[in-house]
């Protein structure tokens, strides 16, 4: 797997979420080194399209964010999932899962048939 | 819900709410520092890592254009800021503004009146619960009830619907409240009618089965405000209708009166008691009484198509039963409140007729504002060539050009709504020459305004395309260098001299509209109704809805008539059944007994009952024979008849003496009088047969009560109130009702001629006026742009007068293309009118040939002013001045 793969649309809000879900929350940088780390740095994620995507999110009510103090005491930032984030990222979740089930099926040889 | 609240945060962004751009650059500044830090961590030299850091983030300008349009809404900036800058712009031309919005605001005023119209008389369904499942069923002819035993068919046996009412859709009656007796109409319904229609009562409660014969009923809304001051305990309580008491069940909602929306009725009682009311409903089984009217209930899941075809076949079967009676083999189908197909069809016709003059009126504004557009955009064009040298793209311009005139176009309409309110409210006043209450007031409901909000932005965007189109594509060079950049050259048709061509070839045809009702209205003026009607007065009683017997109604009437012809300043006293010119009438088909040469057709004539004098009274003359006198109710029959029905019966034959016959009885002819209007003042020569009412009054008494005649001699309105206190003194419960002159009522009957010339005119003086200032526009433009050329011409010699002749002449080359291509569609579409003209012919000589030497001297002044400018200008200083 050499070539890294592009963020497919849509992907990214769910994938920020997802993280936010699981470590808490974070400033814009450390969510984006995250989602690299978690993908076990096969996404190339270009950074200044996570910030469109976070403003969304917040619009939309799922996530907050206020400025805050980072470990080396530099001013950040800070992203953390509301309550609606909470609900939104299972039932995203679920809907991902069901897709790239149904997918998987079409991609896998057929067995029996 | 959650997309909904990202808009909403926005929406706010838009107003400057919400996070900056300063906090995101703060964010973005963060962003990299961390970045860099990190780098310098895993030991990359400040610099390497600050490149790196800023190529992670991928530009940092792009984000930031990103993030900005992902906080407020861009399209809607940018056209909020178009807006701002339009509103500026149509503020500095204040006057040029103004003329726009006025022309538009007429266009739009005229059309949301009509569309008022369609939408009250065509669109709007019937005041009931669920409207579009109510069907009303006519007979074969598209009009009119059902027998009794007919409609206990359609009940018992129509599969399709799931309910079905009848009603004898106008009773008269005489009801006590507080004050005077009233003469009001209502109707009698089957017990269910209230269900089937699913209207639910304000207060009380509808008819329940059992009370078909039952003294209850249902009074209107207005009724329970008006004649009861609203008493909140009315239902339950006795009132006194045509002298018997009925117990209040119930007060209908107040937007209901009827079903067809047009009769304006006042209360309901069941069926059953109708006859205790009128005496005109006694026989119910008779199969040729056709009074009863039909609404059905659809049952839900079935088809109109279905239904149709299922009460076709039911036509069938009772016409094979009862072959003598019932000749429909098929019943019409109409939604419930929708006009009867008949009327519809005329309706539909005058209404198509006047919204297309009023969408001439409208399109005539449109090109006017139009070439003030132009005018505009030829005095911006320095604007634009800037803003287009400076980057603007045409189709931003173009936008910019658009909002100015769909604002102009929404301002018209804004005030277009103002002007049909004002309008619509006149309209709906207006005294409609029917004896009969009839509710045929209009407003501008919500549909109006939508379709004037449509209409306003689409006339907007039209008229602002072609001056949008040009402004946008200005000659960049002659623009910059302050020259005409819009001319293209060699170009001589401009887009304005077609707009102006446009503009006055349809009010060539508005004008020929107009000038046939005006001419309409002066023929109908001089239209020979028959009788004197001046020093006549008119009041009407009906003694059968107060409890009157046949002969009871006979004394009272001439008792009465005695005492009125007793009084001071009263010549002579007569009773009839209906004053002509009323709009309604009874009619029948008469043919001449004996007489082989007319056994033809059966001639329809018009049925009056008088009593003796009538014809002296009214001014009628009576050309031969003798008047009533002396009939009796058993006694041999007699008839009058007038010359029209001499000449249709009798083939001009001395008919004294002669007998004509109708469906029921014979008649001998004992006189002959003069040819009068007998229904309506457009009709052709009408038959007419008149009988005595004595003898009449017990065999068909009149549906609408019987009207006293007064000859005065002084005026004729002061008699009123003596001749009402007679009638009181005669019985003080008795309700008097149209009360009015001869000549009140003669003028109410030139309500049509009138209402179209009024409305007509009106358009035509507006559409003439916009026209004028178009053509006044256009000259002023082209002098304008000619005056350097005008200054050369004189400087070399010519004369003010050939300047003058040259413009003049550019504008009545304009004016004869237009009357040219007017012309032809005036005479065309004049067939349309056909049917509302009085006494002339659609292709009326005189409208035809007055109307372009008039339009043409309309648009001489027009262009004269600017002529006389043109001839005025100084060669020096046009020279000079360019």
């Amino acid at each position: 797997m050499g070539e890294k793969s592009d963020v497919w649309q849509g992907t990214l809000a769910l994938m920020a979420l997802r993280t936010l879900e699981s470590m808490g929350p974070l400033h814009g940088y450390g969510l984006a080194r995250r989602i690299e780390q978690i993908s076990g740095d096969r996404l190339q994620l270009n950074y200044g399209t996570l910030y469109p995507a976070l403003l969304k999110l917040e619009q939309e009510g799922f996530i907050r964010s206020r400025w805050g103090l980072s470990d080396n005491n530099r001013r950040a930032k800070y992203y953390e999932l509301t309550k609606a984030g909470l609900r939104q990222v299972k039932k995203a979740a679920a809907e991902w899962e069901q897709t790239t089930a149904i997918l998987a099926r079409f991609l896998t040889p057929a067995e029996e048939a | 819900m959650h997309k909904l609240r990202a808009l909403w945060v926005r929406l706010r962004g838009l107003f400057g709410s919400g996070r900056n751009d300063d906090d995101f650059a703060a964010e973005l500044e963060s962003h990299v520092a961390l970045h860099i830090e990190d780098g310098i961590r895993a030991g990359l030299s400040p610099e390497e890592s600050r490149r790196q850091a800023l190529i992670c983030l991928g530009g940092a300008e792009q984000t930031r254009q990103a993030y900005r349009e992902r906080r407020t809404l861009p399209w809607l900036e940018t056209l909020l800021r178009d807006l701002a800058y339009s509103l500026r712009t149509l503020g500095k031309h204040r006057v040029a503004t103004a003329v726009a919005i006025l022309s538009i605001g007429l266009g739009i005023g005229a059309n949301a009146t009509i569309f008022s119209m369609v939408s009250r008389f065509v669109l709007r369904p019937a005041p009931v619960g669920d409207p579009s499942s109510l069907l009303a069923v006519y007979p074969g002819s598209g009009v009119g009830g059902f027998s009794w035993p007919l409609y206990k068919n359609l009940r018992d046996q129509a599969k399709s619907f799931s309910s079905v009412a009848g009603y004898l859709p106008m009773v008269p009656a005489s009801i006590v409240g507080n004050g005077e007796p009233q003469r009001v109409w209502g109707q009698a319904v089957t017990t269910n009618f209230f269900d089937v229609a699913q209207l639910s009562m304000v207060h009380g409660r509808g008819f329940k089965s059992g009370e078909d014969h039952d003294p209850v009923v249902v009074v209107s809304a207005g009724l329970w405000q008006h004649q009861f001051r609203g008493d909140p305990e009315l239902v339950g309580k006795t009132v006194t209708i045509s002298g018997r008491a009925f117990t209040v069940v119930g007060i209908a909602p107040a937007a209901f009166h009827s079903i067809d929306q047009l009769f304006y009725g006042q209360f309901w009682v069941p069926l059953g008691s109708a006859d205790q009311l009128a005496p005109t409903f006694a026989e119910r089984n008779d199969r040729n009484a056709s009074t009863v009217w039909v609404v059905g209930r659809l049952r839900s899941g079935e088809t109109r198509t279905h239904t149709s075809a299922e009460l076709n076949a039911l036509a069938k079967r009772a016409a094979l039963s009862y072959p003598e009676t019932d000749k429909d083999d098929a019943f019409v189908l109409e939604e419930a409140g929708i006009l009867p197909p008949t009327s519809r069809g005329l309706l539909i016709i005058f209404l198509t007729a006047i919204a297309i003059v009023a969408l001439l009126v409208l399109a005539i504004a449109g090109a006017n504002v139009a070439n003030l557009q132009f005018a505009q955009a030829a005095s911006r064009q320095r604007e634009m060539a800037v803003r287009l040298a400076l980057g603007a793209t045409r189709g931003r311009l173009r936008r910019q050009m658009l909002m100015d005139s769909v604002l102009l176009g929404l301002g018209g309409g804004v005030l277009g709504v103002i002007l049909s309110v004002w309008t619509t409210r006149a309209l709906s006043a207006l005294h409609l020459p029917v004896a009969i209450p009839i509710d045929i007031g209009f407003r501008v409901d919500w549909h109006v305004q939508l379709f004037t909000f449509a209409l306003s932005v689409t006339s907007g965007l039209l008229l602002g395309v072609a001056p949008a189109w040009a402004a946008a594509r200005p000659q960049l060079a002659n623009a910059l260098k302050g020259e005409d950049a819009l001319a293209r050259p060699g170009r001589r048709i401009s887009l304005r001299n077609f707009l102006v061509v446009a503009q006055i070839a349809m009010s060539v045809v508005l004008l020929s509209i107009t000038g046939l009702f005006l001419r309409s209205l002066q023929s109908a003026a001089s239209i020979d109704i028959g009788f004197r009607a001046q020093g006549l007065l008119m009041m009407s009683v009906d003694p059968r809805v107060h409890g009157y017997t046949a002969e009871r109604t006979v004394d009272f009437l001439s008792l009465l008539q005695e005492r009125v012809a007793a009084l001071p300043g009263v010549v002579s006293a007569v009773s009839t059944d209906i004053a002509p010119l009323s709009t309604l009438g009874d009619f029948d088909s008469f043919h001449a007994i004996g007489q082989k040469s007319t056994d033809k057709e059966d001639s329809r004539a018009a049925l009056f009952t008088v009593t003796p004098g009538y014809f002296e009274t009214m001014g009628i003359p009576r050309i031969a024979g003798r008047d009533f006198g002396g009939e009796t109710a058993t006694g041999p029959k007699t008839a009058i008849v007038n010359r029209a029905f001499v000449e249709r019966v009798f083939g001009g034959a001395n008919p004294i003496g002669q007998q004509v016959a109708d469906s029921h009885a014979t008649y001998s002819i004992v006189g002959v009088a003069g040819n009068v209007k007998s229904l309506s003042l457009g009709e052709d020569l009408q038959p007419v047969l008149y009988r005595s009412l004595q003898q009449y009054i017990a065999a068909e008494p009149s549906f609408m009560g019987y009207t006293l005649v007064v000859r005065t001699s002084g005026n004729p309105a002061a008699m009123m109130e003596p001749i009402r206190r007679q009638i009181h003194a005669l019985d003080p419960a008795m309700a008097v009702f149209n009360e009015e002159t001869m000549e009140e009522h003669v003028r109410a009957a030139y309500f049509l001629p009138h209402l179209a010339a009024t409305l007509f005119g009106t358009f035509g003086f507006i559409g003439l006026v916009l026209a004028a200032v178009g053509l006044y526009g256009v000259m002023s433009y082209a002098v304008s742009r000619r005056t350097r050329e005008i200054g050369i011409r004189m400087a070399m010699g010519a004369q003010p007068g050939t300047v003058e002749r040259l413009i003049l002449r550019q504008g009545l080359v304009l004016t004869l293309i237009a009357v040219v291509l007017g012309w032809p569609a005036a005479w065309m579409l004049s067939r349309l009118a056909s049917s509302f003209l009085y006494g002339i012919q659609p292709h009326d000589v005189i409208t035809f040939s007055m109307v372009p030497p008039f339009l043409i001297s309309v648009a001489l002044v027009a262009c004269w002013i600017p002529a006389r400018r043109a001839a005025s200008i100084d060669p020096m200083r046009a020279l000079r001045t360019e």
